[in-house]
């Protein structure tokens, strides 16, 4: 069994819900749904280029979140790391789910926001038992 | 006509801290200073050198105007990346310290900072609003 691990990284955006929805994703993979697959790093010491981050991130799968077309996860982790496994972008979860409206506010985040953070971390959970079974191509 | 004072928060996703830099960040330009405040994004400021992504509008604005970073742990990344490409901050502040000088609010998690975390925030953002007062009487 592989002992490699998935390692979410969100975007850090505090300005709109899109930004919620991709943290909220993150701690629902981390804490229950992959629990002993998934680990959390935050994107600022990526940003700062931390050593053991980096090596970390390096020697295990990436898959970031982002939460506008901006990519900051993406790309700052492209730029520091050179390697992405896979990318989600929060919008397209809203698009999929026109009946959830993402409620504005964002401390604390509404009902419909867990719900669609719900949808988006059972897809990261399932793209990390691929990339941990190696069922797919590195992108 | 006073100068906007940008607040940069840690934002970090993996902590306590970096929670409630957020928390704190969006109550000062929500709440407590909406017309002399505005949120620059941490990643989005780091990733000015890949212009491509726009994050040299956050670095010039932070060339032009006084900043205050708030940072969630001893890393400071907010304040390395500020000082790196656009300049000296006017303040930092640091959550770590603010937690410490409150032995008696007890956040619940980086996930759900609970009403003591609330409560926690709003001090922070109340530490945040006298800097830029003091910021503006200085100009």
């Amino acid at each position: 069994m592989s002992k490699k691990k998935g390692y979410i990284i969100p975007c850090s955006g505090i300005g709109k819900v899109f930004g919620s929805i991709g943290r909220e994703t993150a701690y629902i993979v981390v804490n229950e749904l992959a629990k002993d697959k998934a680990d959390l790093e935050c994107l600022p010491l990526i940003v700062k280029g931390k050593k053991e981050v980096i090596e970390a991130l390096k020697e295990n799968k990436i898959i970031s979140i982002d939460g506008c077309p901006l990519k900051c996860s993406y790309n700052n982790i492209m730029e520091k790391v050179g390697r992405v496994d896979a990318q989600f972008m929060t919008t397209d979860i809203v698009k999929e789910n026109r009946d959830l409206k993402p409620e504005p506010y964002i401390i604390p985040i509404g009902e419909n926001t867990k719900e669609l953070s719900k949808k988006l971390a059972e897809k990261v959970a399932e793209k990390i038992n691929e990339l941990l079974e190696n069922k797919v191509e590195v992108e | 006509m006073k100068k906007k004072v940008g607040i940069i928060a840690c934002s970090g996703e993996k902590l306590l801290g970096g929670t409630l830099s957020r928390a704190a960040a969006r109550i000062v330009v929500k709440k407590l200073k909406p017309h002399d405040t505005i949120v620059l994004c941490q990643p989005l400021f780091a990733a000015g050198g890949l212009e491509r992504h726009g994050g040299q509008q956050e670095r010039d604005f932070a060339k032009e105007h006084p900043t205050i970073t708030i940072e969630g742990c001893e890393e400071l990344c907010s304040k390395i990346a500020v000082e790196r490409y656009s300049g000296p901050v006017a303040a930092t502040i640091r959550v770590d310290e603010i937690m410490k000088a409150h032995p008696e609010l007890k956040p619940k998690s980086r996930e759900d900072l609970g009403k003591d975390g609330l409560k926690l925030a709003e001090i922070i953002a109340e530490e945040i609003a006298k800097k830029v007062d003091e910021l503006h009487k200085q100009r």
